[in-house]
């Protein structure tokens, strides 16, 4: 079956609690996923306690905060800080996110935002864990080597049997618009880390990520191997443990749509079978 | 029964990830079967409603009433029809949720087959007592 639970050397202890700054007035307390793979001990939950009056507004402002006067040996990828390369992305109070353009403010969870939870503390802090259900290297780094084979695998480039033109290949501005809500992805793969179906059967599932750029070449008015793009995704894995849970769209903090472009290549299998 | 280890693989390998995604190929169906469970879904609400008004119209009656009522050539038609299109739908359905949550081969393969079996073996069953009561004069 499936595995629900967590394997005994993944169960989460409790960690260090880090004091306030001295003098701090606004303090926000920061519940921080830790493990390290070279110390053969189980994951723990580290507490660090934030002067807002002294960091940025935006939760990867805080960690930055953490890292740099509290505690350098938090490990979490970082780079843009503004929304565009996708590498903060992780679980923040529940959900994905990229710690850049998500507001400490924001991701407070009401206390009734959860109801199928049990919270044990009800006490403000920011929870923050690596993307769910990924191996994790270290910390809040996830191994992403599987998402990236599997958006490697639908070949996301322009393919083509006519001779190239001499200068570019044309398309009209309608065509070229339908591309709109899909070239946007980062590959932050906030969606597919989202996605129940993608725990369970991410080895054979593509995910939300794969499959809206699937769609993304499917529907380039340019490209001329959709027959073959479709008969990769023709699986009852690949394309189909899709079951519409829309975990994708809701996460997705470019706010695409990954179902509904999942959703159309269904619709083009359909329209070329039935 | 012994749990399965789900999560990604994470054992030493010296196959590449692409290699590893591309697994066995794309199996080249699931189409027909995703299409068939919204078909069989359709065909249901239209059934179910028939069904329900059937099972009213039930209520109150005597036993050589009630099987009368079955007997008529439209209702029991009705009934077949629901009988094989929540057959149908019901497997296609569970066979969706053993594929997402069974991953041990032999117990998946055991728990398809059962599906199958029990989807089949309730259709036959329910589909014998319809042509019997039709069919049969049991009134």
């Amino acid at each position: 079956m499936a595995q629900f639970n967590l394997p005994k050397n993944s169960q989460l202890t409790e960690g260090k609690s880090w004091p306030a700054p001295d003098g701090a007035k606004n303090v926000q307390v920061f519940r921080i996923y830790r493990w390290n793979p070279d110390d053969g001990k189980n994951p723990r939950i580290d507490t660090y306690r934030v002067d807002r009056d002294d960091c940025g507004p935006m939760v990867l402002d805080a960690l930055l905060w953490i890292k740099n006067k509290v505690d350098p040996t938090l490990v979490f990828r970082r780079s843009c800080r503004e929304g565009i390369c996708g590498s903060c992305a992780m679980n923040i109070e529940g959900q994905n996110a990229l710690a850049c353009t998500m507001g400490i403010d924001e991701c407070r969870t009401p206390d009734n935002a959860l109801p199928f939870l049990t919270r044990k503390d009800k006490d403000g802090a920011v929870r923050i864990y690596p993307l769910p259900h990924m191996p994790v290297l270290k910390d809040l780094v996830p191994d992403l080597t599987n998402f990236y084979a599997q958006h490697a695998s639908i070949e996301p480039w322009l393919q083509t049997e006519t001779p190239s033109p001499e200068k570019e290949w044309k398309q009209t501005p309608e065509d070229r618009a339908r591309l709109d809500g899909l070239y946007e992805c980062i590959l932050c793969a906030c969606c597919t880390t989202s996605c129940p179906s993608y725990w369970w059967n991410g080895d054979k599932f593509l995910g939300p990520a794969a499959l809206l750029q699937a769609y993304r070449w499917l529907i380039d008015s340019r490209d001329e191997n959709t027959g073959e793009r479709l008969d990769a995704l023709h699986d009852p894995f690949r394309l189909y443990r899709c079951h519409t849970i829309m975990n994708c769209a809701n996460t997705c903090p470019k706010s695409l749509n990954p179902a509904k472009a999942i959703a159309e290549i269904k619709k083009m299998m359909i329209e070329r079978t039935v | 029964m012994s749990q399965v280890d789900n999560r990604q693989n994470t054992a030493l390998s010296m196959r590449t990830p692409r290699a590893r995604v591309k697994g066995l190929g794309a199996a080249g169906h699931g189409a027909e079967h995703f299409w068939m469970q919204r078909v069989t879904g359709a065909a249901n609400a239209l059934l179910m409603l028939a069904f329900v008004v059937i099972i009213a119209k039930m209520a109150g009656r005597t036993y050589p009433e009630a099987v009368a009522l079955v007997a008529h050539p439209l209702v029991a038609i009705i009934l077949i029809l629901a009988v094989v299109s929540v057959a149908l739908h019901m497997r296609l359905g569970m066979q969706v949720v053993i594929e997402d949550y069974v991953h041990s081969h032999g117990l998946k393969y055991a728990a398809l087959i059962a599906n199958t079996f029990y989807a089949v073996a309730v259709a036959a069953a329910c589909l014998y007592a319809i042509i019997r009561v039709s069919l049969g004069g049991l009134a």
